[in-house]
């Protein structure tokens, strides 16, 4: 398995695909911060880390992309085997399929520790650096704490969903453009047009854990952090367990 | 050395007979070729054989055990199944490095193997730039990491250019010759000819022979190929002694053994300026599928050398 482990690592690490991608997250993360941290905030009043509101648009809203490029690495780290024909060489090497979805699942949860660990500390860093500017309060509090943490989760969680989701569609261009429109059109408007069926999507389920109500007009709409965080895990073990049933069957051609 | 056993391979895709009730063996130090004209049988009946395609019915093992069963696969069986299985970005060394450590296989494997299929000098150019040739030498390169016993090729020598064919043709002998287990599809059946020890030949998913290439010749019937500057003289003689021919841009083809021709040729003074054997394999295999299958023979005459 360790061997596996590092030859998947090897993979993420062999094409331009992944610095590429993870660059422009990056990008995306520092402009969703400068543009949400100062938005709708007076223009006077000092910032503060401590409020829940700002600690939303720091952290949590910032997530928004790199999320979808966890889910999309994951993804593609089937479908590129597919698309590729590298999927024959992958089973010659490890013909116990499930070997190769476990050693894929862990690459994926170490890569979103890098990914979130690089998220975090680009937006939390840019907004001390606004707060600074405004003289304000940088005290960190349990709920930014908790509110880390839950990147943490979450980002593993879409990882894990994004291999199984590689493992069951395999039409590389099917499961991309499935991932993008879920996430950025359907979840963008079921969640807040229809809060009571939308907070029990996956998006719905993590606005919960990152405590995104008040930041995205959703306020006692959402459901509590905890059930969210179950949602969550509810998911990801469906997904996990549908690619390890399903992929050993299959015919690869 | 461990062989490779097919018994009883079934497999269908829908409605379609991809593979049906395929039993046969390929020994170690042969070649064996698994020929089929047409159709999917061939490379169905290798990804059965490598744990990629589940077989309805049937076995098919290595030294008696099922790919998936094999500890270390890659130091047991080598495989080359498509020139299309590289990630165009990735540079042939770093694509045989990820399947080096997977493998668990020596750091130097692939600087080994690079040089041997004579790829050492573009290690470093992503496998996108490749020609399909190098493309076809890189699959052969990692199917050498494990220096394995076995080898199991699905067209080979698809999309080499000539030289690349002579040189493939040289390297699989000689990996035969020092005592692996080589099996080989293929469709062309005059690379066969030129390759092959032993051959399985396939139609519509059934084996319908499995014997050596000497046998399939001399069923063949064989012919001699002769160039001569007396070609109506030699034509007479040949009706006399009651041997068929017919004139071709080369000169004559004649239904007999060169020893034959030679000899009525020097017993009537007849000038030869080129006498060579032919076994006519290509009609050897139409005959056997037109036996296996009456009602192709019409289609196939159609579509048949003349």
């Amino acid at each position: 398995m360790k061997a596996l482990l590092h030859a998947e690592l090897l993979k993420l690490r062999t094409t331009r695909t992944t610095a590429g991608l993870l660059l422009a997250t990056l990008a995306l993360v520092a402009l969703t911060v400068a543009v949400n941290v100062p938005a709708g905030r007076d223009e006077n009043a000092p910032l503060s880390l401590d409020d829940p509101g700002l600690q939303a648009d720091a952290v949590g809203v910032s997530f928004g992309v790199p999320l979808v490029l966890v889910v999309l690495f994951g993804t593609l780290a089937f479908t590129q085997e597919f698309r590729y024909g590298t999927v024959t060489s992958t089973y010659l090497g490890e013909p116990r399929r499930k070997r190769v979805l476990v050693a894929k699942w862990i690459s994926l949860a170490l890569a979103s520790v890098v990914i979130t660990t690089a998220t975090l500390a680009l937006s939390v860093a840019l907004a001390i650096a606004l707060i600074r500017l405004r003289d304000g309060d940088i005290t960190l509090t349990g709920h930014f704490w908790g509110v880390v943490a839950s990147a943490f989760v979450v980002m593993a969680a879409y990882g894990l969903i994004g291999v199984a989701i590689g493992a069951l569609v395999r039409n590389q261009i099917a499961a991309v453009v499935g991932v993008l429109v879920w996430m950025l059109a359907v979840e963008q408007i079921v969640i807040p047009a229809f809060p009571a069926v939308g907070r029990w999507m996956p998006g719905g389920a993590t606005n919960a854990l990152f405590q995104l109500g008040p930041a995205i007009s959703l306020d006692g709409k959402l459901l509590p952090p905890s059930v969210g965080g179950l949602v969550l895990v509810g998911y990801t073990a469906a997904a996990v367990l549908l690619a390890l049933v399903v992929t050993p069957r299959r015919d690869v051609l | 050395m461990s062989a490779i056993e097919l018994n009883n391979v079934t497999k269908s895709f829908g409605h379609v007979h991809a593979v049906a009730d395929v039993s046969a063996v390929a020994l170690p130090g042969q070649v064996t070729a698994l020929v089929e004209p047409n159709g999917a049988g061939k490379t169905t009946t290798l990804r059965m054989l490598l744990g990629l395609v589940a077989p309805d019915s049937g076995t098919a093992t290595f030294g008696g055990r099922r790919y998936d069963e094999l500890t270390d696969p890659f130091r047991q069986v080598g495989a080359v199944l498509e020139a299309s299985g590289y990630h165009p970005g990735r540079t042939a060394l770093d694509h045989l490095r990820v399947l080096t450590t997977m493998a668990n296989l020596p750091q130097d494997a692939p600087g080994r193997v690079l040089a041997e299929t004579g790829l050492a000098a573009d290690a470093r150019r992503r496998v996108g730039q490749f020609s399909l040739g190098m493309r076809q030498r890189l699959g052969l390169a990692a199917a050498m990491l494990g220096d394995p016993a076995v080898l199991v090729l699905d067209e080979p020598t698809n999309g080499l250019d000539p030289p690349g064919v002579r040189w493939l043709r040289g390297y699989v002998r000689r990996l035969a010759d020092e005592g692996r287990t080589v099996l080989l599809s293929s469709h062309d059946l005059s690379e066969v000819e030129l390759t092959a020890d032993h051959v399985l030949v396939l139609a519509h998913g059934r084996l319908l022979r499995s014997s050596t290439l000497a046998e399939l010749r001399a069923e063949a019937g064989v012919g001699s190929r002769v160039r001569t500057p007396q070609l109506d003289r030699l034509c007479s003689l040949a009706d006399a002694a009651g041997h068929t021919y017919r004139r071709s841009d080369e000169g004559l083809v004649v239904d007999a053994t060169p020893e034959q021709v030679g000899e009525l040729a020097a017993q009537h003074g007849v000038v030869l300026h080129g006498l060579a054997g032919t076994a006519d394999l290509e009609q050897a295999f139409f005959r056997l599928i037109q036996e296996s299958n009456p009602a192709e023979r019409l289609a196939s005459a159609e579509g048949a050398p003349s």
